[in-house]
């Protein structure tokens, strides 16, 4: 018990009863608190943090009954235990008690042992509530904590996202980001690899949160221009993204565990607009031209980190002038409505389609918004990325 | 969670018993018919006939199972629906994974390619 005693007040409206009852109750090693009355009782337990009542039944201005309902009434952020005293017999008295909330009952004239267990369960049941508040109070402040270090890798991870809302080389670049959680396993980069050359990709980790969170950011740390540069260009000079994500591949899939990720990765010649990709895994990206024709690029291709025999193939489409590239991670086309269907690949497409009238910029932003309305409220349970990407 | 069907030349029958496989639950999966290899079952066959989803990470899941089995055994997959299927395609599984269209034809062809 806490070094000052528990204190407990006794309603009661005969004062010899009330005396005596509280004589009782301070050899016990309590502090009683009396009240003449049921209003009187209320307002004590209104106005102070006392947690343990006794209650006689019949009292002037609010009986006993009334005022066990009236404390159930209160909105208070503690429990207050009421123990109704009553004669030996009355046991309508007792069920009208329960009924109001009333916790337990002594008998009028009876043991004080009886009415020493009786505020020792009521004690057991505070401290244990006591406890129970300092351990939601220490998870509480603990997860305070976690949540305050995952917005600062939130933002630290959204750092290594470019700035896309620029031209690079000719071409016209806008892009949405939407962590599932705080932090998300998506990854993109946009950048001038060369004079004439934009290299570009979007990583996919499988899973979502912070385990999928810390290897998306060690793909951005790598995956530089200097590691286009190094990596993704064969011997003669040509772009060569195959070798790029096989070269990740490498690296990524000597560990033991299932983690993975799936990636789509370009470069573009300014002058000519000749695309050459490699697709890991990652949705087919939508080519757009500008009357609205629009083509998924690439039938498909193994994940980065998943097996170590793993082969990835080049291929080659040119971007005319004015037709653009819809990049989109799966948490677009998996989104399920309130009634369980996917938002689906087609519903992606007929946004992208529409690029040619609404404008590069506005993409991104059509389908976060699309995804939104399909959700209907909950948010989405996959990381999303959208990057749209015209040549001017 | 899963469901197990055996029969004859070893050969088991898995379904997962999920409508989606998915990082709820795909950890569970993997380590269930990862204790049925260290058991020493050889020849598997997944079975998704009842399975409407994977996610990635049923997919790492999945691989992760393939592993384990290395070169001891047989891991095919049978009953994949539409959605499955393309997820298989555009990740290139159909190459990793012997498909069949059902659990009677896998099991017939994996008797007899013993």
């Amino acid at each position: 018990m806490s070094a000052s005693p528990l204190k407990v007040i006794v309603a009661e409206d005969s004062e010899l009863q009330r005396l005596y009852l509280c004589s009782l109750i301070n050899a016990l090693g309590y502090q009683a608190i009396e009240a003449e009355d049921g209003a009187a009782a209320l307002d004590l337990i209104r106005n102070t943090d006392i947690q343990i009542l006794i209650s006689d039944i019949e009292m002037p201005n609010l009986d006993g009954i009334a005022l066990t309902r009236a404390i159930r009434q209160l909105d208070l952020d503690h429990y207050v235990h009421v123990i109704v005293v009553t004669g030996a017999d009355d046991t309508e008295v007792r069920e009208d008690a329960l009924r109001s909330g009333a916790d337990d009952f002594i008998t009028k004239g009876g043991s004080t042992e009886t009415l020493k267990a009786r505020i020792r369960a009521a004690t057991r049941l505070i401290n244990h509530a006591k406890e129970l508040a300092e351990r939601t109070r220490a998870l509480k402040e603990k997860n305070d904590l976690i949540e305050a270090d995952l917005r600062a890798a939130a933002n630290a991870q959204r750092q290594l996202l470019p700035d896309l809302h620029d031209d690079l080389l000719g071409f016209h670049v806008a892009s949405a980001f939407a962590p599932s959680a705080i932090v998300s396993g998506d990854m993109f980069g946009c950048f001038e690899v060369s004079d004439d050359m934009l290299g570009f990709y979007a990583v996919d980790v499988s899973g979502h949160g912070v385990r999928a969170s810390l290897m998306s950011v060690a793909i951005g740390h790598l995956v530089s221009p200097d590691y286009f540069r190094t990596h993704g260009f064969d011997d003669s000079g040509k772009p060569d993204p195959a070798a790029l994500v096989a070269a990740l591949n490498a690296r990524f899939s000597t560990s033991d565990d299932d983690d993975y990720f799936t990636m789509f990765c370009g470069i573009i010649n300014r002058h000519t607009g000749q695309l050459i990709f490699c697709q890991a895994g990652y949705p087919s990206p939508y080519l757009v031209d500008t009357t609205g024709d629009t083509l998924p690029l690439g039938d498909g291709g193994m994940p980065v980190g998943m097996l170590p025999f793993a082969r990835y193939e080049n291929n080659t489409h040119t971007l005319s002038r004015g037709s653009a590239l819809v990049i989109c991670s799966d948490g677009a086309a998996e989104a399920e409505n309130p009634s369980g269907e996917p938002f689906g690949n087609d519903r992606v497409r007929s946004i992208a389609q529409n690029l040619s009238n609404v404008g590069v910029e506005q993409v991104p932003v059509d389908i976060v918004a699309a995804l939104a309305a399909w959700r209907a409220g909950p948010p989405l349970e996959d990381d999303l990325t959208v990057v749209a990407l015209e040549r001017k | 969670m899963i469901h197990t069907t055996q029969h004859p030349k070893d050969i088991t029958v898995v379904r997962p018993g999920v409508e989606r496989l998915t990082a709820v639950n795909a950890k569970a999966f993997k380590d269930a018919v990862v204790a049925l290899i260290e058991d020493g079952a050889s020849q598997l066959i997944i079975d998704f006939g009842t399975v409407t989803f994977v996610d990635s990470s049923g997919l790492g899941a999945l691989v992760g199972v393939l592993k384990r089995v290395g070169h001891r055994g047989d891991l095919v997959v049978c009953g994949l629906n539409a959605d499955v299927a393309q997820m298989f395609q555009i990740c290139r599984m159909d190459k990793v994974f012997t498909v069949y269209t059902s659990a009677d034809a896998a099991v017939q062809k994996l008797a007899e390619n013993q």
